[in-house]
């Protein structure tokens, strides 16, 4: 009975056959290397590559090494990582689904009744973590009036055509022949496109269209409520719990919860700027703003902690350690390990 | 299998991206801070010697990865030692 | 010659069983045995005295080595179990400290199969643990005692 140790790609898998089998699966397109399963390890088995080189540098290396020779798959890794990086499985079944095996509390939900499918949460992501998808009515049920041209009184100078700001009007222009000495045999509105904005009358130079526009005298009686359907989608391995949708959300539907609780103290002062805690940031937090007037500095890092979950990549990235992240609460379900307890409770700082 | 700094100095240009832009590297000389190569004896990670990037200090390095993102020709790097 | 050792550790097993107040076939069921040789072993035929005299040594050896060459011998876990249990006169008291993570690698380690999990901590069964202290070497958080009990 052994522990083996697989690499595919940047993934690992580190498995050991006993009374139950066990399987530690690392993916290493979810780690943000935080260095959390490092930290929480009760036999340091698992080393964490630079932070800063690995996300922003190509690297042949996985984020994490684990040895094989330490680790006991005892899931300890697998149940702190906020990222959903790591998963030790039982018998096939993951330790998050086993009761007995604490896990960090965590959730993400969208509200479908309260969903306005405005797609905000979907582009705000910074896991590209959502899917919005929605069905938007045709444009005919959203307005009324009525179009006709006077084929005889046309005279096919394409005017119209030309203007029609959603290309509704269509010529059959041709090349006139002595046996049909005309420049167009046909002039067609699509109905379905035309939205009654008037133009085409108002440009005609012979008059040859009639139209009505209804919204604004009839608009509340004929036009009906626009109905839109949709679907939300948030992924469960990609969502990090940052809060972006729950704070873009106009109407909020989004509700989200943090694993951690804590603070995020930047050192302006020893800060260069380098940008490496920007980008290695999975939740957006921080930026460089941009002077907003002319002769007046701008702030030089700036934080916004509503989307932080303390993970801590950005001080472990730090090359000039300006960056200071604290851990007040870590929120788990209950055990009775007291090793367990200790384990996450030495994450605070 | 530690992921350190190496400089390729046959393809180095000498233009000192690097050193400026190393935060390390501005934090402990001023001169540095403002875009000169340092003439005080301060210790920091590399300097142009000889018309090439030349390491001095590779343990003040905290593998952030500016340097690589700011050389042109890809003379320096973090890799695998 | 193994197997006349297996054969040596047999004969001592059936003795002890039938002292327990084992049939003959349960013993036989218990050691892997057919029901007539455990009737010849019982009535002192058909094995040296030698292979006898080497199987007691064998069960004075220190529980580890004990366990291990009858493990090796047999290559058989309920026979082993078997073998060792009712071959030795001690007993053995498992502690776990509260520092055991539950990582489960006393349970596939231990031969006797002395040990479970619960709620992410190790118990060790005093009626199937021989002492052998293996699980001791192996657990990485350092969490078990094993104390022989003396009355």
């Amino acid at each position: 009975m052994e522990t083996t140790e697989l690499l595919d790609g940047k993934d690992i898998t580190v498995e050991r056959a006993g009374e139950e089998d066990r399987t530690l699966l690392f993916k290493n397109h979810l780690c943000a290397v935080c260095g959390l399963c490092e930290s929480i390890c009760p036999v340091s088995a698992i080393e964490t590559n630079p932070t800063g080189a690995m996300v922003r540098t190509e690297q042949d290396a996985s984020k994490i090494d684990i040895d094989e020779n330490k680790c006991v798959l005892c899931g300890m890794c697998s149940s702190i990582c906020p990222f959903q990086a790591l998963d030790l499985q039982i018998d096939g079944e993951s330790i998050k689904e086993i009761a007995g095996y604490p896990h960090i509390i965590k959730s993400a939900d969208i509200d479908d009744d309260e969903c306005i499918n405005c797609k905000a949460c979907e582009t705000a992501c910074p896991q590209d973590a959502i899917t919005i998808t929605r069905e938007l009515p045709s444009r005919a049920e959203l307005i009324t009036g009525e179009i006709d041209i006077d084929k005889d009184t046309c005279i096919s100078c394409g005017m119209c055509e030309e203007m029609c700001p959603v290309d509704a009007i269509e010529l059959d222009h041709q090349m006139p022949t002595s046996d049909n000495p005309v420049v167009a045999t046909d002039i067609n509105v699509d109905t379905d496109k035309c939205v009654h904005c008037g133009i085409c009358k108002r440009i005609c130079p012979v008059d040859a269209i009639t139209q009505v526009c209804r919204i604004c005298p009839y608009g509340e009686y004929e036009i009906a409520e626009p109905e839109i359907t949709g679907t939300s989608y948030i992924d469960p391995e990609l969502c990090v719990n940052c809060t972006w949708c729950q704070e873009i959300c106009p109407v909020d539907a989004a509700k989200v919860t943090k694993p951690f609780e804590g603070e995020l103290n930047i050192d302006s002062e020893t800060c260069q700027g380098c940008e490496t805690c920007v980008m290695v940031c999975p939740c957006n937090v921080l930026s460089f703003p941009k002077s907003t007037k002319a002769g007046v500095n701008a702030e030089k890092l700036h934080k916004d902690e509503r989307f932080c979950i303390y993970c801590g990549a950005c001080g472990k990235s730090c090359p000039v350690n300006a960056i200071e992240v604290k851990r007040t609460k870590i929120n788990y379900t209950p055990t009775k390990s007291k090793a367990w307890k200790k384990a996450f409770e030495s994450l605070e700082n | 299998m530690a992921i350190g700094l190496k400089a390729y100095r046959e393809i180095c240009h000498g233009c000192g991206n690097c050193v400026v832009a190393c935060p390390v590297n501005s934090l402990r000389s001023p001169e540095v801070a403002g875009g000169k190569g340092p003439t005080d004896d301060v210790d920091i990670i590399m300097i142009v010697e000889d018309g090439a990037v030349q390491i001095k200090n590779p343990d003040l390095c905290g593998k952030c990865g500016t340097c690589m993102e700011t050389c042109p020709v890809e003379a320096i790097k973090l890799e695998e030692l | 010659m193994p197997k006349h050792i297996v054969s040596g550790l047999k004969y001592i097993a059936a003795v002890n069983l039938r002292k327990q107040g084992q049939t003959q076939r349960e013993i036989a069921e218990a050691l892997d045995m057919d029901r007539s040789t455990v009737s010849h072993y019982l009535n002192g035929r058909n094995l040296s005295w030698n292979s006898i005299e080497v199987a007691e040594m064998v069960t004075n050896f220190c529980p580890k080595d004990f366990l291990v060459l009858t493990h090796a011998l047999l290559n058989d876990t309920e026979r082993t179990r078997t073998i060792i249990q009712t071959c030795t006169d001690s007993k053995f008291k498992g502690a776990i400290r509260n520092s055991c993570i539950g990582c489960g690698l006393c349970v596939d380690t231990c031969l006797m199969k002395a040990i479970v999990l619960n709620d992410l901590k190790a118990h060790i069964n005093c009626e199937w643990c021989c002492g052998c202290l293996i699980c001791v070497e192996m657990c990485p958080t350092n969490s078990i005692e094993i104390k022989e009990v003396v009355d």
